[in-house]
């Protein structure tokens, strides 16, 4: 259906509502992409792409990143706009109910982390580190499409 | 839906309560009337994730704020499968001291779901199945068997699935007889729930 | 924005415009200024540290600059910048919002060719093909770069004014069963799930079919 899409990793399936997801997005993207002046660097693609993960480590690379917004990105990006407001907080919590399911897949061991995908996660923390807490966490939510994007 | 009072003031509407059908979820309440006096509503909410992370921090719905009308449609901000908080608020416009505040929550998940409404007629070898749009949300699932042969049933999500631009979708199937019988459910993979089946209808 | 006595006005509106992932930066001219306008562009990938000067866009007196090639690439995310030069004034750089490529494109309708035969109409959709630098360069459609590319297909009896939707995965699309000697009106749309992206409808293509063969 238009709504939803089924994510398959391997033996863990994940239903999640992308096209709930991408219209929050799209509806704040200018408004948050604004907030983020630094054009030198990415969270998510320095120095390499997602797009350079091995798919074999895709799911523990996801499951990651999905604690990494909910634990840590959303929390920094209250806004003084009501209505922006309330867009992240349908994706925050759509990222929490897509968090649960990940995490129920890591304790079947269905969501094996590799070499790869534990370096490339610390690299996105290095790169989220190296900011004040509230740029990385705006910069880290301007980046939701790129990791859309590899996520489909 | 759970329901916690605070406490009850002469400003407490009655029958507060979020009516929920097919992914559609509205708040309604009875006006207060107070003589000489305009009551207004407000609403606020929190999701699970400002539960955890923001507990003080509830999110104002500014479309339904300071409204006098007694219901209002929060679909677009219950838009995950999780609990959400509500923080219903009327008070005076004169004089804001005088307040009432109740404190609900609600899940998506317990939304009701009806079968479909369909029509379906024949069109040469051509079962064609019409059934209303029920939303992005919504996939179908259509049976349909050759009168009499209740066992032998063929099931689809949609072969074919076509959605009208407008209102209607589609469902096309090859068929090889005149006297088919149909039903249909709807099913929401958002909150992994179907409807029941519909009234069953066969060809006369 | 810069003070009129020794600097020029800002280039206005600076945007991509962008279809089928043909990426051409846009603008409009300084406010209150005819010809002799000159500007300069660049670009730069997000979240690499550079900008790099489109040399074809150097001085120019267009307000538009084709970045089809340097913005290929739609794995990545770009910003460009326009600066404005009139008689030893210039402007400050201008730049866009942030350009995804496979988000921000518009996608042309699909290709339709239609058949018929007495009972039926066959219909083959071509998505449109994504931007190439040349000719003579490998197409690549963009069914490669959606996968979950799908077409809406509008199917009109010009006699009942009856309208029927397809919503399709693969190309190809029969629609039996119809009636002899009847004119069918067909359109389509490409449909994409997510990213959330639809082209507008095709003209309609109409066919009739043909004389009912079991009656000859």
């Amino acid at each position: 259906t238009a709504g939803n899409k089924i994510l398959h990793f391997g033996a863990c399936r994940v239903s999640m509502s992308m096209t709930e997801i991408r219209a929050g997005f799209t509806a704040i993207k200018a408004n948050i992409q604004a907030r983020d002046p630094i054009r030198t660097l990415s969270i998510l693609s320095y120095p390499h792409s997602l797009h350079k993960v091995n798919s074999s480590d895709r799911c523990c690379i996801t499951h990651h990143l999905f604690n990494f917004y909910v634990d840590k990105v959303f929390k920094h990006c209250k806004t003084e706009d009501s209505y922006v407001n309330r867009k992240i907080s349908s994706i925050a919590n759509s990222f929490l109910s897509i968090k649960r399911k990940l995490g129920q897949c890591h304790e079947k061991n269905q969501c094996m982390c590799g070499q790869e995908s534990t370096e490339k996660f610390k690299q996105i923390l290095a790169n989220y580190e190296g900011l004040n807490v509230t740029s990385a966490a705006m910069k880290s939510l301007g980046e939701l499409d790129i990791l859309l994007d590899w996520m489909e | 839906l759970g329901i916690l009072f605070f406490f009850v003031f002469f400003l407490a509407p009655q029958n507060i309560s979020i009516l929920s059908t097919n992914m559609k979820h509205i708040l309604t309440w009875s006006p207060v009337i107070i003589q000489g006096e305009t009551v207004r509503y407000s609403v606020e909410f929190q999701g699970e994730y400002e539960r955890f992370f923001f507990f003080f921090f509830w999110i104002p719905i500014s479309e339904c704020s300071l409204i006098f009308f007694s219901f209002f449609f929060i679909t677009e901000d219950i838009s995950a499968t999780v609990f959400f908080f509500l923080f219903f608020l009327a008070d005076l416009g004169a004089r804001r001291s005088d307040f009432f505040f109740f404190f609900f929550f609600f899940n998506r998940n317990t939304t009701s779901l009806t079968s479909p409404i369909f029509f379906f007629f024949f069109f040469g070898y051509h079962l064609l199945v019409e059934l209303e749009d029920m939303g992005p949300a919504f996939q179908f699932r259509v049976l349909y068997w050759k009168k009499g042969q209740e066992r032998r049933v063929s099931v689809t999500l949609g072969f074919w699935v076509i959605r009208e631009v407008s209102s209607v979708v589609h469902l096309f199937f090859f068929v090889f007889f005149f006297e088919y019988c149909v039903k249909a459910q709807s099913y929401v993979e958002a909150i992994n729930r179907s409807s029941s089946f519909s009234q069953t209808q066969c060809c006369l | 924005s810069g003070e009129l006595y020794c600097s020029l006005l800002n280039p206005r509106n600076v945007r991509f415009e962008s279809i089928n992932m043909k990426n051409v930066l846009h603008w409009s001219a300084p406010e209150g200024t005819g010809n002799g306008v000159l500007y300069r562009v660049k670009y730069s990938v997000y979240g690499v540290g550079k900008w790099i000067r489109k040399p074809e866009c150097r001085n120019i007196n267009r307000t538009w600059c084709d970045l089809s090639s340097e913005t290929s690439d739609y794995e990545e995310q770009y910003y460009a910048s326009v600066k404005a030069f009139l008689n030893g004034m210039f402007s400050d750089w201008v730049e866009t919002t942030r350009f995804n490529p496979l988000t921000d494109t518009k996608i042309d309708p699909p290709m339709v060719s239609v058949s018929s035969t007495d009972k039926s109409i066959s219909i083959i959709l071509t998505a449109p093909e994504k931007w190439k630098r040349s000719p003579e360069e490998e197409s690549k459609s963009l069914l490669q770069v959606y996968p979950g590319l799908q077409y809406n297909v509008s199917v009109l009896n010009k006699k009942t004014k009856k309208r029927w939707f397809f919503s399709i995965s693969n190309h190809t699309l029969v629609v039996p069963w119809l009636e002899p000697e009847t004119a069918y009106c067909v359109s389509a749309q490409i449909h994409i799930t997510t990213p959330i992206l639809d082209s507008g409808f095709s003209k309609e293509y109409c066919i009739a079919t043909s004389k009912d063969k079991t009656e000859a």
